[in-house]
């Protein structure tokens, strides 16, 4: 066990295995609380876990919130000496977008013009004039051979626009390197698919005059470089029926309300090598090497937000080029956070060490930063108690230790545990397909009292009714009652979205109220004609609390209102695909927002078309709650349409909110600046041991 | 001999393409995939992912190339990990086998002297002990064991460290926990042998040889009476040093273990195949290794082949 001792050196309990440390394929907070410290972003996580600037040190938003632009710095360098620049930004995106690079993070900027589009392979930019389409146009592939695309079958892809014989051997290099310093060849004949071409609107420009390409090689794991674009062959012969895509009209902003219907453009026919899938087909342009803009289609106010997350964490790539599945090497890898890689011993250690390249050398105090792997819950906190770590990560302490940490056996807590509010919230899906009646559904919610499960899980979880998570509005601070715009005795919570500037109180849901819960029983049996559908409810295997829940839910429901429902339990993966085929009348499930926005992170889940609605639950008036919200350029304008949205929804009980996370974190009084925050977004380089503490020695 | 041994090789050769076969198969039925998750991917994005690993093939074209790539012992790629299967295997291995050595070490002293003392004073107070001593053993569940071992020895007299693998001292705690398990059925398994052997023909005679007791058991009987334990040790030794699931989670073993649990729950098809795979290769091998032995010890058997 590594001793205590060093004040510059923070030992730390990660929560298991890192699947990841790229941020283009890294997707667990595992992962990404490491990925941060390693990958400057456009903006990165202050103490409170929201977006502070950082490569950008500033940006323009337009006044429909569709197109932000950052301004970047000029000063940041990659551990390897070169500057970073906003082609870098935008080759993060392509990575996390392009489909050869199979990244799981396309979420992260969902919002941005035809991403999606893109990551499906549909997105072209016309290379000459064809028809009514000049080049330089947008299109979005329609139809192959005449079926829509919607209609393809699966082992019928859309034909490839990018892919090139080699006209000449090609020599793959980074941007304007001489052929002698290739890292892999391809023989003439050989097919590549393109990517980027020097000089277009989000690529770089060419150093030299010439015409470069970016391709990709589909050889083992695949290989990226750059090559001279003359030596690329015709493309492959196949048509394809496009159509011009539209600037998304907003209404209420670009046009008189109602707006007309949309018009399609027609469908025009093309040789599939008229055009080309670039990535100035998506919201995504580079004006200059410090100028980086981002073009959503719908008003997005929660953008900002995105920004510090992994989506738009450059990675460096002459790196990835050789290497896109295995260029994280500690001690080799190219970085560009306040900490570089030092060692990883897997499911062991990750270890990392100061950054002397980083721009921002204040702000990373530690010299080390060792996560150990811990994915047992009590291993972690034995490891801690035993004196091998400092701290143990939010979340990483077994249940059934609370009641000896929390002070509920001894009368005080065990010093060093804090626990905090979560941005997360536990519920009950109910499926409004199988349970329609709405006065049933509201009967159920009203039947529990949530004040019961603290007292079960014993972790000091917050009870609600409402589905927003939040902090308890008596525990905020005067500022953020203020801001909040109430006083400390209104029950509920408040979710702080940006410090100072935005709060969002959600609307009051069904709680507990036993009269209430019989009256609407009573009425859901004369709408039912006395027949209640039969009703079980399900949750996954190998987590106590979701059983004990469950038992104290079917207790409830039989005490307050004599129903009986049946509980079952399933593995987790068959839980989560039978949950979503919405076979189940009523299940556990739980929602961990990535950032504080209940538009964005929470109530998503309830759109018609969201693949997440377990409920099944589509509701007009919702949606257009929902839509109304968009085009708000005022925030709290727009806040106050999502809290009618939240408020029908609840009303309408597609959904039991049972209670909001808590996160539980054990430090020892010397660790300073181990920030706790709503998201658990952590900046773990800022954290540093205080020395004049350790002196005091012993710690238990 | 060498015809029992490559008569068994090409019979394992078969009950590894078996088990390969079931495995893939059996997989495929369970519901879900790799990639479904609480938050749903998006629907393109969830594509490009089954593209890349071939999981948009045709069942029957997976299964060939995984079959081709078994005969050149490539396990596949993890759909989980930037590994290998045969990079995780190299990887991790090292330390499920440390660790299962040693607690083969641990058994097998204290479940043969246990077993062959407690034959010896068969009925006394010492078989009794030992044999209440090995039905704890036995019966005591690692999940419980390995808490009250890290409870007294590393949180409470501060020994041991409570979890990692960091050093041989690391190995103690969990090697105990595991080898006790394996004791107690050594021991009984020893205790039965002996007292069989014990009774027979050839010890009389060594006895009436004017043989000392400590002789005749140790010299003539032993050899003998642990042939029982040399059968159970094969697939003993082969759960042991493949990577227990429970003892290195329990103790943060980075081992192969943990793979042979998460590669079912996430659904990591080529992990969980390979797992098999390995494990009915140690399986087989250690079973011929303990027929071997048999013959070894036993100068019956090896007349009858």
């Amino acid at each position: 066990m590594p001793a205590v001792g060093d004040p510059r050196h923070l030992r730390w309990c990660n929560s298991g295995e890192p699947e990841s440390l790229d941020p283009a394929l890294a997707t667990t907070t595992t992962s990404l609380k490491l990925v941060y410290a390693l990958f400057d972003g456009l903006t990165t996580h202050d103490k409170n876990g929201l977006p502070q600037p950082s490569l950008a040190t500033s940006w323009d938003i337009s006044d429909d919130l569709r197109r932000f632009t950052f301004h970047l710095r000029d000063d940041a360098r990659w551990s390897n000496g070169r500057a970073i620049d906003a082609y870098d930004v935008a080759f993060q995106v392509l990575r996390v977008l392009h489909p050869s690079f199979a990244s799981p993070n396309g979420d992260g900027i969902e919002p941005v013009k035809n991403a999606l589009a893109f990551v499906g392979g549909r997105m072209r930019v016309m290379q000459r004039d064809v028809g009514p389409l000049r080049a330089g146009t947008i299109v979005e592939v329609a139809t192959v051979g005449g079926t829509p695309v919607a209609e393809l079958p699966a082992d019928r892809p859309i034909p490839s626009s990018n892919k090139r014989p080699a006209r000449a051997p090609l020599a793959l290099r980074d941007l304007g390197a001489p052929a002698s310093a290739a890292y892999a060849h391809v023989d003439v004949g050989g097919t590549v698919e393109i990517l980027e071409l020097t000089g277009r609107p989000s690529s770089p420009p060419s150093p030299d005059g010439q015409a470069w390409a970016y391709v990709h090689l589909n050889r083992g794991d695949g290989l990226y470089g750059w090559v001279l674009a003359d030596e690329l062959g015709p493309p492959p012969a196949a048509t394809l029926g496009v159509r011009a895509v539209e600037p998304k009209r907003v209404p209420g902003l670009d046009l008189p309300s109602p707006p007309p219907a949309v018009v399609e453009a027609p469908v025009i026919e093309i040789d599939a090598g008229d055009a080309l899938s670039l990535l100035e087909s998506v919201g995504v342009r580079v004006p200059d090497a410090h100028t980086f803009v981002l073009e959503t289609s719908d008003p997005t106010p929660f953008l900002i937000s995105l920004t510090p997350g992994r989506t738009l964490r450059p990675t460096p790539r002459e790196a990835v080029s050789r290497a896109p599945r295995r260029w994280i090497v500690p001690g080799q890898t190219v970085t560009s956070g306040p900490m570089t890689l030092v060692a990883w011993k897997e499911r062991d250690y990750v270890e990392l060490a100061r950054s002397p390249s980083y721009w921002n050398q204040a702000v990373a105090k530690l010299e080390r930063l060792t996560a150990f792997s811990m994915n047992d819950q009590s291993a972690s906190a034995n490891y801690y108690f035993a004196g091998g770590c400092d701290a143990v990560t939010g979340n990483n302490i077994p249940s059934s230790y609370f009641p000896m940490i929390n002070g509920e056996r001894t009368g005080t807590a065990y010093r060093d545990y804090t626990p905090a509010p979560y941005l997360g919230i536990y519920f009950a899906y109910v499926n409004t397909k199988k349970v329609d009646n709405v006065h049933l559904r509201r009967a159920l919610a009203h039947a529990i009292d949530r004040t019961v499960l603290p007292k079960i899980l014993h972790g000091g979880q917050i009870p609600t009714a409402q589905f927003s998570p939040g902090t308890p509005i008596a525990k905020l601070s005067d500022e953020d009652l203020a801001l909040c715009g109430v006083s400390r005795d209104t029950p509920g919570v408040a979710m702080i979205m940006q410090t100072g500037v935005l709060c969002y109180v959600p609307p009051p849901g069904l709680d507990y109220d036993p009269a209430k819960a019989k009256a609407e029983l009573a009425l859901a049996r004369t709408e039912l004609g006395g027949t209640l559908p039969s009703m079980t409810y399900r949750y996954n295997t190998g987590v106590e609390g979701h059983k004990l829940i469950a038992e104290y839910l079917q207790d409830a429901w039989k005490r307050e209102l004599g129903l009986d429902v049946g509980l079952e339990s399933q593995e987790w993966k068959t839980f989560v695909a039978d949950t979503r085929a919405g076979n189940y009348e009523l299940a556990r499930f739980g929602s961990i927002g990535n950032f504080p926005d209940t538009e964005a992170e929470f109530l998503i889940n309830f759109r018609c078309a969201s693949p997440d609605n377990r409920a099944q639950w589509c509701d007009p008036a919702f949606e257009q709650a929902m839509e109304d919200a968009k085009p708000l350029r005022d925030r709290a304008a727009r806040l106050a349409k999502i809290r009618e949205a939240e408020g029908i929804m609840l009303q309408a009980a597609p959904v039991i909110p049972l209670y909001i996370y808590t996160q539980h974190h054990l430090q020892r009084p010397y660790v300073r600046d181990l920030y706790i925050n709503l998201p658990d977004q952590v900046p773990l380089y800022e954290a540093y041991l205080d020395p004049a503490w350790q002196a005091g020695g012993a710690d238990r | 001999m060498l015809r029992l041994i490559l008569s068994r090789l090409g019979s394992s050769v078969l009950v590894i393409f078996a088990v390969a076969t079931i495995a893939f198969f059996l997989m495929r039925c369970a519901p879900g995939g790799p990639f479904d998750e609480e938050r749903s991917l998006l629907p393109e994005v969830q594509r490009n992912i089954e593209e890349r690993y071939h999981l948009n093939d045709p069942l029957i074209s997976q299964y060939a190339d995984y079959i081709g790539g078994l005969a050149k012992l490539d396990f596949g790629q993890s759909l989980k990990r930037p590994q290998t299967v045969n990079e995780l295997i190299a990887g991790h291995y090292g330390y499920s086998l440390t660790l299962g050595l040693m607690a083969i070490a641990i058994a097998l002293s204290l479940g043969l002297t246990m077993g062959v003392a407690a034959a010896a004073r068969r009925n006394t107070w010492v078989d009794h002990s030992l044999m209440s001593f090995a039905l704890l053993g036995v019966s005591i569940p690692s999940i419980v064991l390995a808490p009250l071992g890290i409870a007294a020895f590393a949180l409470h007299l501060g020994w041991l460290p409570p979890a990692r693998a960091e050093g041989l001292s690391s190995y103690l705690l969990p090697a105990f926990t595991m080898g006790l398990i394996y004791t107690g059925t050594i021991a009984r398994l020893t205790r039965a042998g002996m007292l069989e052997v014990l009774g027979q023909d050839f010890v009389r005679t060594a006895r009436a040889k004017g043989l000392s007791e400590r002789a005749v058991v140790w010299r003539h009987a032993v050899r003998l009476g642990v042939v029982p334990v040399a059968t159970y040790l094969g697939p003993a030794m082969a759960s042991m040093i493949a990577g227990s699931f429970v003892i290195e989670q329990i103790f943060q073993i980075p081992g192969l273990g943990f793979y042979f649990v998460s590669s079912v729950s996430d659904r990591d098809y080529p992990v969980l195949t390979g797992m098999l795979v390995f494990y009915v290769v140690i399986l087989v091998a250690l079973n011929l290794v303990s027929d071997l032995a048999h013959g070894a010890l036993d100068p019956r058997v090896r007349e009858q082949r």
